[in-house]
């Protein structure tokens, strides 16, 4: 069953093609990679499909609910948010208290509350529910990112670099957790530049350059394309061919 | 446990001071306008503390307050117990007319916007004076003393009327605070992007609180005519006798907590009569010029306001009880 | 006929709007923040020149460069003491600290000169010139031509000259420029100096035709507002149209509403313009 669904999807920043005729679906209960390199326009992707950025052409399905033109709130009401890649938490405010917030888009401020620890425990993150979310380090904030997605109870997250500088031990922390999330019935769409991490867990890898999707496949289909190989590795790569 | 207890006690003072005053004399004016001011300082830091949008037009409100309940009791006889609610209403609606074009906007820009809307309301008033009887003002037409007329011979009962306006006020404010608004308007003012992404509704939630505090602000206007008597489209609407003395008491208190207005209030208001009962005879904006001194001083000084002072002073007297 | 008329005088008081509120936009577009203050240095200006017509003899609008060097002074102290310390404050410290300085400023006048209004008394105050069946009032078209040449003398500075240039990387990237060692602090000072310089400026060649008195700088805040919001806040020349834009407006609208609802009429343009286009219609940098 297809819970997200894009087609056409065109976006352009004066003269730069943020993102050019992006077409695909995902089935319920997938994990989806998505790389590309810097540049490609993954973030410009994901807050376009959350309503952060109103696209110029194409659409956007979530179930049977066309998301185009439709506020970021809406869209998380809906079941889908995403994490940010430069970490936008709530600095001044505990790290409960950030994913509390979250929790309140479905739920009063008291189970909202013991939502906002289960997520937290779900991370690896309870003993410092109660640290100002800005004391905490990059690799943590990151996480309480993820927590507060999570609280919102969504359908469909999009984590966009969760797992950027962390050691080995966190990362096959977090890639046991969105397993265990998708276990559960959770789509998602992961943004990494960690190849391996990506190779490992993604059911589907999409690349991006440039704003055109150039691949669609399995990690071994995205592997082994050319296409990719040139977009990644550029000339060098045609030159030894 | 202790905090419930503290609260008891200060109300319990504020409630036994008035009657310790003269009923008919300069201190209990003082204490009126004081605690009224600390009501106004507390509306808002609705806006000004939690939605972290500094308003300097709240007089617009507050005029509005003013203009409404006394017009009704002029023109038709209404109690001003009924006029206040009219004019919280009125208050309302002016919020959201102001709020829509203005909400967008953040710091300097959403000042200035307000700062402007104040200085027309003023303009608006003086220059309508079939409604507003212009610049000459408006006199609280006297009725005989009743509380159902909301008219009293002696300053007490007003006293009592501004505590309990004050501790509603506040009540709303913390419950805000605590509940899910008050999240809400922290996300929003710490990350607005990432609030929307999570569910918030920003554009809503920054409308409730303008209008909640354009309502009480109002409704607080009512008051005042009431204490006053009388009062013009200068006094009223005056960015800086109103707008910008109760940010500036919010702001001296410590803004976005419930604590500030109050602490605010209780010190500007009595120091500014102070001065103007020592220099007013000699020396026209003295006491206006040490109040604007203060503010540069607070400013660059404690920023966060006399709170601070004080969670400096419990944090030293923790560190003593655990040796 | 009175049409043209009111486009005549609403160019020639807007070229001084233009002036007084360049200051305003030159300290937004360097430093970023809104001095709620500058009116009073308005207010100071006229003050300056009126002083120097009372006892030196000297036409307020000659005492025009006199009032510019005064209010440089009091700039160039205030940005240094007080100013540079919130730089990076929240913009409520901001705000509240020129806030401060606007109350300060003022009561202070109130203090030291008392409450009255004073007037200068010049021979052209009441002279016109007369075009056919129009008319250019003297003493607009002389606070016009002043404020014109400080334009033009500003436009060459910020041009020509290395503060000028340095000033204006300064504002578009603070932190670069600083790696090309400029000194910023001193560049702060200096656009803020010079900021409020030029509205004192405009103050004094204004005073044949407006009386002054510590008050007068409330009479044109909402109107200084609309001229930089109009043109964008931080940009100059966007204050210059947005300047000739207000005084048209404010003439326009004064054939049609009581004289007292001028600055409704520019509230309403103000408030449509933020909420239309906020960073101005003529665009800026921020």
């Amino acid at each position: 069953m297809t819970i997200l669904d894009v087609r056409g999807l065109s976006k352009r920043f004066g003269g730069l093609q943020a993102l050019s005729d992006v077409t695909f679906t995902v089935p319920r209960g997938q994990i989806v990679g998505l790389i590309g390199p810097n540049g490609a326009g993954k973030t410009t992707f994901f807050s376009t499909l959350v309503g952060l950025i109103r696209p110029d052409s194409g659409s956007i399905k979530l179930g049977d609910t066309s998301l185009v033109g439709m506020k970021p709130h809406k869209v998380a009401a809906l079941g889908m948010t995403k994490t940010f890649q430069n970490v936008a938490l709530f600095a001044e405010s505990s790290v409960l208290d950030n994913v509390l917030t979250a929790g309140l888009l479905r739920f009063d401020v008291a189970t909202a509350r013991e939502q906002a620890l289960i997520c937290l425990d779900r991370v690896g993150l309870k003993s410092v529910a109660h640290k100002l979310a800005g004391d905490l380090s990059f690799p943590e904030r990151a996480r309480v990112e993820l927590a507060r997605a999570l609280c919102t109870g969504p359908k469909v997250l999009l984590l966009d670099e969760v797992m950027a500088a962390l050691n080995p031990v966190e990362m096959q922390e977090i890639m046991d957790l969105i397993r265990s999330l998708r276990d559960d019935g959770l789509t998602l769409l992961v943004v990494e530049h960690h190849m391996r991490a990506i190779m490992t867990i993604c059911d589907r890898i999409l690349v991006l350059n440039f704003g055109k999707l150039l691949a669609d496949g399995t990690a071994q289909q995205v592997a082994n394309d050319p296409v990719v190989i040139e977009a990644y590795l550029g000339r060098s790569a045609e030159a030894h061919t | 446990m202790k905090r419930w207890l503290a609260l008891a006690v200060l109300i319990a003072v504020a409630a036994v001071l008035p009657l310790l005053l003269s009923p008919t004399g300069y201190w209990i004016r003082v204490l009126t306008f004081t605690l009224l001011f600390a009501a106004m300082a507390q509306a808002w830091n609705l806006i000004g503390g939690l939605a972290n949008q500094t308003s300097l037009g709240h007089a617009a409100f507050f005029g509005i307050g003013a203009y409404t309940s006394t017009i009704l009791l002029l023109k038709f006889g209404i109690s001003p117990w009924l006029g206040m609610f009219a004019a919280g209403a009125l208050g309302g609606l002016a919020a959201l007319v102001i709020a829509i074009p203005t909400l967008r906007l953040q710091g300097h820009y959403f000042a200035l916007a307000t700062l402007a809307f104040g200085e027309v309301m003023r303009v608006i008033a003086n220059v309508w004076a079939p409604l507003t009887g212009g610049p000459g003002g408006l006199s609280v037409p006297f009725t005989p003393p009743s509380f159902a007329g909301y008219s009293f011979k002696q300053l007490l009962p007003h006293a009592y009327i501004a505590l309990g306006a004050l501790i509603i006020v506040t009540g709303i404010f913390e419950v805000i605070r605590r509940g899910a608004m008050g999240y809400r308007l922290r996300a929003i003012r710490e990350n607005q992007a990432a609030a929307e992404v999570i569910g918030i509704d920003t554009t809503k939630v920054k409308l409730q609180t303008a209008v909640i505090s354009g309502v009480l602000m109002a409704m607080l206007g009512t008051l005042y005519a009431q204490v006053a008597v009388f009062f013009d489209p200068d006094t009223v609407f005056s960015a800086a006798a109103i707008s910008i003395r109760v940010a500036l008491i919010a702001i001296l208190g410590g803004v976005g907590t419930a604590a500030g207005p109050i602490l605010g209030a209780l010190f500007i208001i009595p120091v500014e009569e102070l001065m103007n009962d020592l220099f007013s005879a000699g020396a026209a904006g003295l006491s206006q010029l040490i109040f604007g001194a203060i503010l540069i001083a607070v400013i660059l000084w404690k920023p966060r306001g006399f709170i601070t002072l004080w969670d400096a002073l419990r944090a030293r007297f923790a560190r003593g009880e655990t040796r | 006929m009175s049409f043209v008329q009111a486009i005549i005088d609403g160019l020639l008081v807007g070229g001084v709007y233009a002036v007084i509120s360049i200051g305003l936009t030159l300290v937004y577009g360097v430093m970023g923040i809104v001095n709620f203050a500058q009116a009073e240095f308005l207010m100071i200006g006229m003050f300056v020149s009126w002083f120097a017509w009372a006892y030196l003899g000297l036409d307020p609008v000659l005492a025009a460069p006199l009032s510019f060097a005064v209010s440089f002074a009091i700039g160039w102290v205030v940005q240094g003491q007080l100013i540079s310390r919130v730089l990076k404050a929240p913009s409520v410290a901001q705000i509240f600290l020129t806030v401060g300085l606007l109350i300060v400023l003022e009561n202070g006048a109130l203090l030291t000169f008392g409450s009255q209004f004073r007037s200068v008394v010049t021979s052209y105050q009441t002279m016109s010139l007369s075009l056919g069946a129009l008319f250019v009032s003297v003493p607009y078209l002389i606070a016009f031509a002043m404020s014109l040449a400080c334009g033009v003398a500003l436009w060459w500075f910020m041009r020509t000259s290395w503060f000028g240039r340095a000033m204006r990387a300064t504002a578009q990237n603070p932190m670069a420029a600083q790696l090309m060692g400029i000194d910023t602090a001193l560049m702060y000072k200096m656009a803020f100096a010079l900021g409020v310089g030029l509205t004192a400026f405009g103050g004094a060649v204004i005073l044949p035709y407006v009386a002054v008195f510590p008050g007068v700088g409330g009479q044109f805040v909402v109107l200084m507002f609309t001229v930089v919001v109009l043109g964008g806040l931080g940009s100059v020349a966007g204050a210059v149209v947005g300047g000739l834009a207000v005084g048209v407006i404010q003439a326009l609208s004064s054939l049609v509403f009581p004289i007292q609802l001028q600055n409704l009429v520019l509230f309403i343009v103000f408030i449509l313009v933020l909420a239309v286009r906020p960073q101005g219609l003529v665009g800026a940098r921020r």
